[in-house]
């Protein structure tokens, strides 16, 4: 969770720079007629140094050595031995981050074709139908988004496990033979879809409430006019509010692909990236090549992939917000 | 729900004008009631099962339990040691909080209202901290803990914790230093108030709203992280509540389905309960990060 929240907020992170920007311009006047102000420089330096302290021992320093380690041979005891690029190279010659890369690639994809039209219909009509259950109906879906990933994992497992769970239960009390003995995690097949089934209850959420207090933006003269023309639900959903909803959608979009990348807890609680490699993720395997098989190298090297495709993809979207916020004003 | 909660409903419901779909309208909101439904299912379903024993649950596994006892609960409770797990997650939120808020609210305050080359190159550099993904500096932060002696602390799992939510926050509290009127801060240097003394008795005062959006926001994330603390986090009795959760699940199983519904019920109150009364906090919050308000 905290991730995600993470994420969503770096999301709009372009808006809040493009808008501080313009009052800027009335901030910085500030300090026109200040003659000699000894105590200004100081002041900011002490302002600015805990967030540095942070953020140097904690952050940059750890980035540089991501780069370093990832062209090292180490394994945490002994000496390091340089070895050029020669992590990343046997990476890509590498079973197990193959099926991971892919896996990422994959649910990606699904994420974005399957929990962002649900999100949509749902948003949609719950500010369409506006009555007394919107606001209780809000909380709730975003409810199984605030559950530590460790409790959803727990509850996913309640709910898939054969023989016990839920589904087998249920199916054994119906007389349902062939559904009783399916095994929803164990299955190479089945796994994936069971641990993205779990994570679309969990993460539906947020994209609802996202996209709901966008609706809730477009003016209500709009959708009388649209009922004026005898525009019904679907058609009014399809041609005014999908459209307008185009740049949060790509938001959304870019966020489920940037969260992807980082996929760890989920798959790794339920099924620690089994059976074989079908679950893994690029973050279980750097840690288990960093912190299960002690490769440092590998799992750096791991780590900067992460990094650099991340990057990529929040370039992306900071660059298309930027082109819809001049579109706008 | 909460009495607050009728009002916001009472207030919406008198803010436009009602438009009333009939069929179409009873037909959606049943769906989207179903949905709901589905949503709170799985937090619902393990109640049916805390109070069986293990027999009487491979028997009847549907049917009312005969009685209600507590055993499950007891048993789980001991097993996951839920008091301590508790007490170390309380622990490293709060110390998230003091760890991140005072740093970004300084840093925001700062990018906001003494605008200058060096302080624009600041912003920036903090602002790399928004493309680092947490996972991708695991191996050297655990190697430099080690070399520290942090890991396996409490201190060793908040402190980067704070680092990588400090670029966020201190976004967004330079938006709310810059949208504050600049009379405020000259009026009070003029009456002889310091750099330091405008910041502490003027301003921040003002950006109350941003902090206590921080406070829900970074309790919530830091309550929630399972990659941090199972990598820096080694000894059983420094175990945060969602490692305790993720090592009972893979050393039980759900194979004692009693005994496991009973530690998921446990394992999730906590979160539902602390939903349950600020859920309009955490969706506003969580809204005004991502939405521009």
């Amino acid at each position: 969770m905290g991730m995600r929240v993470s994420l969503t907020m770096i999301s709009d992170g372009g808006t809040y720079v493009s808008d501080t920007k313009i009052e800027g311009k009335s901030s910085g006047g500030s300090g026109r007629k200040r003659v000699r102000d000894r105590t200004r420089a100081p002041f900011i330096f002490l302002c600015l140094l805990p967030a540095f302290l942070f953020l140097i021992i904690f952050m940059y320093y750890p980035i540089e050595e991501t780069f370093r380690i990832a062209t090292t041979k180490s394994s945490g005891m002994g000496p390091e031995e340089y070895v050029g690029f020669d992590n990343y190279v046997k990476l890509f010659g590498n079973a197990e981050f193959l099926a991971s890369l892919l896996h990422v690639i994959q649910w990606a994809f699904w994420s974005v074709l399957i929990q962002l039209p649900i999100a949509f219909l749902i948003a949609f009509s719950l500010t369409y139908y506006a009555n007394r259950f919107t606001g209780p109906l809000r909380s709730i879906y975003y409810l199984s988004n605030v559950l530590p990933s460790a409790i959803t994992a727990m509850l996913g497992r309640f709910i898939f496990t054969p023989q016990n769970g839920i589904i087998s239960n249920f199916a054994r009390a119906v007389g349902w033979k062939w559904l009783a003995s399916v095994d929803w995690l164990g299955n190479p097949e089945l796994a994936f879809w069971s641990v993205f089934a779990v994570a679309t209850w969990a993460y539906t959420g947020f994209p609802i409430i996202y996209l709901m207090a966008r609706i809730e933006q477009i003016p209500s003269e709009v959708r009388e006019a649209a009922e004026l023309d005898g525009a019904t639900g679907w058609r009014y959903a399809w041609s005014i509010v999908l459209p307008d909803l185009k740049y949060p959608l790509q938001i959304l979009a870019v966020l489920a692909t940037v969260g992807s990348l980082k996929l760890f807890d989920l798959p790794y609680i339920l099924t620690a990236g089994g059976p074989g490699d079908a679950t893994k993720t690029l973050a279980i395997v750097l840690y288990l090549q960093g912190f299960v098989n002690w490769n440092y190298g590998t799992a750096a090297a791991v780590g900067v992939v992460i990094f650099i495709l991340s990057l990529g993809f929040t370039i992306a979207q900071f660059s298309l917000g930027r082109e819809k916020g001049e579109g706008k004003k | 729900m909460s009495q607050a909660e009728n009002a916001a409903i009472v207030k919406r419901g008198s803010k436009a004008i009602r438009i009333r779909h009939g069929g179409s309208e009873i037909f959606a909101t049943s769906v989207l009631v179903f949905l709901a439904a589905v949503v709170i299912f799985p937090l619902i379903m393990p109640f049916m099962f805390v109070f069986k024993t293990q027999l009487e649950f491979s028997y009847h596994p549907w049917a009312w339990p005969k009685a209600i006892m507590w055993d499950n609960f007891i048993n789980s409770w001991n097993a996951v040691r839920i008091d301590q797990g508790l007490k170390n997650t309380f622990l490293v939120s709060i110390g998230a909080i003091i760890a991140t808020l005072p740093p970004s609210a300084l840093a925001g305050y700062i990018f906001a209202r003494y605008k200058s080359k060096v302080t624009e190159f600041a912003f920036y550099a903090i602002m790399v901290g928004f493309f680092v993904p947490a996972q991708m500096v695991l191996i050297p932060l655990y190697k430099m803990e080690v070399g520290w002696k942090l890991n396996d602390t409490l201190y060793g799992l908040f402190l980067p914790m704070a680092a990588f939510g400090i670029p966020f926050w201190s976004l967004i509290y330079r938006s709310f230093f810059a949208n504050l009127p600049n009379e405020l801060s000259e009026a009070a240097r003029i009456d002889g108030a310091g750099h330091g003394g405008t910041f502490f008795r003027i301003m921040l005062p003002l950006a109350n709203p941003a902090t206590i959006l921080a406070l829900i926001l970074v309790f919530i994330g830091a309550w929630s992280d399972y990659l941090l603390s199972l990598i820096l986090l080694a000894s059983q009795k420094n175990f945060t509540m969602q490692l305790r959760v993720a090592s009972y699940l893979t050393a039980y199983g759900a194979d004692r389905m009693p005994k496991y519904a009973s530690a998921a019920v446990i394992s999730a109150a906590p979160t539902v309960i602390l939903y349950i009364i600020g859920h309009r906090w955490i969706i506003k919050g969580t809204l005004a990060g991502a939405v521009k308000e």
